[in-house]
């Protein structure tokens, strides 16, 4: 026997239920209703700062006209889909945030080992200066990477001192090296602040019992420590990733020729007036952005299961 | 399996000593406890044994082997812990192998040898499980079979059953004291629950604030402590002052006869099981606890030293009762 509720009686229990929300008698009904009181802000900000800007920015990327929404044309999306130039940029973006995000929480696993596993001098000084960068703005990453190793940079002088060589010559602050330098920068606190917490959590009992049945330092690493925070690595590695592809500030004084997709968005606003293809260009980033941090969420609990 | 000597270890975090100077033998195929209370040096022990802490002082040998700077991974000890510590990503079989692994021996052969240890602890059906989805017991007999898979020098339990329950605990004590004993291992067995070391160890090393109060057999310990620290915490004890004339021991409200060695002002021992209901003394009970097959009481002598007694469970008693006890004079244990 099928039981199947007429649309009357799917209303009256919606109207029940929230009736139940709005006049708790158990302690059960109550907890929903602090519930609801709680993820209230949310679902306001939800709607007024992403899901709004959002359908007006997809909006705007099928205007005919340029800053106005006005009739309707697919000739951004169809320029998005046809001109190599974005799909490099796509491509630029996504190696580039990819390696940034590699070398980051490689960086950041060895940083959190060190901060969580030994009792280090000056650790607050340490723990501090790591989780600098965090509060930095990219421009002013940029502008330390151009202090440090642009042509009057502090590193570029030193060398071009002691070797003779042309200060110009040396200087990379403005090449791909640079700009990764300075993208490791601001990613490096934000890998090792999510791993410190996964680190917090490791069985220390487990890593002395690998000891005692005669794995060394590495191979207690290898086999015991290291699938302990391979979720806190993964988790991480998806918050780097999505930071690295938002950083616009650092690319923008260092670019040096590179041009990745927060740029472009800058540029076909403030050089061609070309709403439509940024806010294309905008709309396959949240896209994307929304589509791997679910994959990257799955991948996490199953992660957590099979552990 | 090998003898495990301490040589006047001393281990000092900063100004704060843990373990004071510490001689001690764990013999080749005993199961050594060590007992006392939270803070005395029992675990500095054991992770200094497993390599885990360097003494300030002193030194460790595994027969005439000096093994005091030699890293864990180097020492072959085996180690069971209170938490388990269990990996967790590991299915049952390859915790128990891991040791092997380390060894490189062949995966059939490992294979082979985790099967027949889990065998051995009546826990073959779980190879193939992972770690969280076992009891608390199931877990340390995954612990005990990893630790002995490497035929250990020296296998180290801290504390292993304190999370389990108490009959769980009870059944688990016979089964462990049992393979041990079947396996010749040498063992130290660090617990604060004397009892448990009573029930499972050869011999029971007493520690109090870094420094090794008495070492002997559980009956030694419990019937001859040599000192007031031991009694009181191996047992229930009542420590009480007297004095000895001419092998006569007089404790101010009762006078025993017997042959006491000593002359002079003494401090003995009175276990409760020494105390009878009938005799000369008259005391008042202060508390009664029931604990079904007996009833505990603390009860005031004439001078208002209390003692405390165990009495039949059937019998009622409340406080403010009178009763008249006795003592055994053969069992008062004068201390040294």
């Amino acid at each position: 026997m099928s039981v199947r509720l007429s649309i009357g009686d799917s209303i009256r229990q919606a109207l029940s239920s929230v009736h139940t929300v709005v006049f708790p008698t158990t302690e059960r009904e109550r907890e929903r209703r602090r519930i609801a009181i709680m993820t209230i802000p949310f679902f306001v900000l939800a709607i007024f700062a992403g899901f709004v800007p959002l359908a007006t920015m997809l909006r705007m990327s099928l205007s005919e006209e340029q800053l106005f929404n006005e009739g309707w044309s697919v000739d951004a999306w169809e320029t998005l889909a046809t001109d190599r130039t974005y799909w490099w940029i796509g491509f630029n973006t996504l190696w580039f945030a990819a390696a940034a995000t590699l070398v980051s929480v490689a960086i950041g696993v060895v940083v959190a080992h060190a901060l969580e596993k030994y009792s280090l001098p000056f650790e607050r000084v340490i723990v501090a200066a790591v989780s600098f960068p965090i509060a930095l703005p990219g421009i002013v990453v940029a502008f330390m990477i151009v202090v440090l190793l642009g042509r009057q940079g502090l590193l570029t002088q030193t060398v071009a001192f002691f070797s003779g060589r042309s200060a110009i010559d040396l200087a990379t602050a403005t090449t791909i090296g640079g700009l990764f330098l300075g993208y490791v920068y601001s990613l490096i606190p934000r890998a090792t602040m999510i791993l410190r917490g996964t680190y917090a959590e490791v069985n220390t009992d487990a890593e002395e019992a690998a000891r005692s049945l005669g794995a060394s330092p590495f191979e207690t690493f290898r086999h015991v420590t290291f699938p302990e925070i391979r979720p806190g690595i993964v988790a991480g590695a998806i918050l780097v990733f999505r930071s690295a592809l938002a950083i616009f500030g650092t690319v923008l004084i260092l670019q040096g020729g590179f041009v990745v997709v927060t740029l472009r968005i800058d540029r076909e606003l403030a050089v061609g007036f070309n709403s439509q293809i940024a806010a294309a260009i905008g709309v396959v980033y949240v896209a994307f952005l929304i589509a791997f941090t679910f994959i990257g969420l799955r991948f996490v609990r199953a992660e957590q299961v099979a552990i | 399996m090998s003898t495990v000597t301490l040589e006047s270890i001393t281990k000092r975090y900063g100004s704060e000593t843990a373990v004071d100077g510490l001689d001690l033998t764990i013999r080749d195929g005993e199961i050594l406890g060590i007992v006392g209370p939270s803070g005395c040096g029992k675990t500095t022990t054991l992770r200094t044994i497993a390599g885990f802490e360097t003494p300030t002082k002193g030194d460790v040998r595994f027969d005439d082997q000096v093994v005091t700077h030699v890293p864990p991974e180097q020492r072959n000890v085996g180690l069971v812990f209170q938490s388990y510590a269990l990996f967790d990503t590991m299915s049952v079989r390859e915790n128990v192998a891991f040791g092997l692994k380390m060894r490189d021996v062949p995966v059939d052969q490992r294979r082979a040898r985790a099967d027949e240890l889990l065998e051995m602890l009546d826990i073959a059906d779980l190879a193939d499980r992972l770690p969280a989805t076992l009891s608390g017991g199931q877990q340390q007999r995954v612990g005990l079979a990893r630790a002995l898979a490497i035929e250990p020098h020296v296998l180290l339990l801290d504390e292993p059953m304190t999370g389990l329950d108490a009959t769980l605990k009870a059944r688990l004590r016979i089964e462990i004291a049992d393979l041990l004993a079947d396996l010749g291992v040498t063992a130290l067995y660090v617990t604060h629950d004397q009892t448990e070391a009573m029930a499972m160890c050869d011999r029971i090393a007493v520690l109090n604030d870094g420094r090794l109060e008495q070492v002997g057999t559980p009956s030694a310990v419990y019937e001859r402590p040599e000192n007031a620290f031991v009694a009181d915490f191996i047992g229930t004890s009542n420590v009480l002052e007297g004095t000895v004339r001419d092998g006569r021991l007089d404790l101010g409200v009762v006078e025993l006869s017997g042959s006491f060695d000593a002359s002079g002002p003494v401090q003995v021992v009175v276990r409760p099981e020494s105390l009878d209901l009938g005799g000369p003394l008259e005391a008042t009970v202060e508390q009664a606890t029931y604990l079904g097959d007996r009833t505990e009481l603390i009860v005031a002598l004439p001078d208002e030293r209390t003692v405390t007694l165990r009495a039949d469970g059937n019998v009622e008693y409340s406080r403010g009762d009178s009763v008249s006890i006795s003592i055994d004079p053969a069992s008062v244990c004068v201390l040294p």
